[in-house]
């Protein structure tokens, strides 16, 4: 017991002494080891076609259950029925002909749009462009929403794609007028609930 | 002329095609794979739900290729076939 304690300090005492300090050291100071425990550092790093195969028949999987991911949680949002609490649009009143408001709805992370024609009338959207969810912003001119990313239009008026390449018309928002000129939000519905290809 | 070790080349040769091609199979599966998602997650965010159950169901075909060349196509022995047959019994 006592010569393996020994045996044990003084293998602790030749790896403390020679200090580790880049590959060809580790490479030397497992030198002594090798017998026991056999291990090629250069061998270790290689990858074997088995490990290769083994690899992508895990992305495989992967991949696999990421397209079900993604096609159960669309499959799910469309089956669901979402329920909106009517929420005043404050400045709405005052907003003049021909320009636009940022507001949020139905939550504080649902960014929408309020534009106001030049007629006088009111329409909202959903801000999240319908291609990579960058925000549109309302040009007036031409009277149509543009996003910024990939120049992708939008009609003002019914949210319907003009060109780029958003898929799908915006998200629209249910408006009322009430009492005053004052503005609320209704509701929130996806824009082109089915798109056929 | 060493029979044994023409064999045995030939047949290390062989086992190198098969692991080689099992390999390129599984990279083009996985790129159709990579393919397959991306065109999913598209369809799911332009809400385009008719051509999400063909695109789920051509991933589930490649994955099951795959696994399929994962547990059942591999390189035999170089000695017996899937019957029994030795072809080159040793003396």
């Amino acid at each position: 017991m006592s010569s393996e304690n020994s045996k044990l300090a003084n293998t602790i005492r030749e790896v403390l002494s020679e200090p580790v300090s880049d590959e060809g050291d580790v490479r030397a100071a497992t030198r002594p080891h090798q017998h026991d425990f056999p291990y090629d550092r250069g061998e270790e790093a290689q990858v074997t076609r088995r490990e290769f195969c083994n690899f992508l028949a895990v992305t495989s999987t992967a991949l696999f259950v990421s397209a079900a991911g993604f096609a159960g949680k669309a499959a799910l949002d469309r089956t669901g029925v979402e329920q909106f609490t009517p929420a005043k649009i404050e400045g709405a009143a005052a907003l003049a002909p021909g320009s636009s408001l940022n507001f949020r709805y139905p939550t504080e992370k649902d960014t929408a749009i309020l534009i106001r024609a030049d007629d006088g009338q009111y329409f909202a959207y959903g801000q999240k462009c319908t291609h990579l969810s960058c925000p549109v912003y309302f040009e007036r001119e031409p009277g149509r929403l543009e996003c910024p990313c990939h120049e992708g239009g939008f009609d003002a008026r019914t949210g319907n794609v003009l060109y780029g390449p958003p898929p799908r018309p915006l998200d629209s928002i249910e408006l009322e007028v009430r009492e005053g000129g004052e503005v609320w939000a209704l509701g929130r519905k996806a824009g082109g609930d089915e798109h056929s290809v | 002329m060493n029979d044994g070790g023409t064999n045995e080349t030939r047949a290390l040769h062989g086992h190198a095609a098969v692991w080689q091609t099992r390999l390129i199979l599984l990279v083009m599966i996985n790129v159709a794979q990579l393919w397959i998602l991306s065109a999913t997650v598209e369809a799911a965010l332009a809400r385009h739900y008719r051509v999400l159950l063909p695109l789920v169901i051509s991933s589930a075909v490649c994955w099951l290729i795959t696994l399929s060349i994962i547990f059942w196509w591999k390189p035999v022995s170089r000695r017996f076939t899937s019957t029994g047959y030795i072809r080159n019994k040793p003396e």
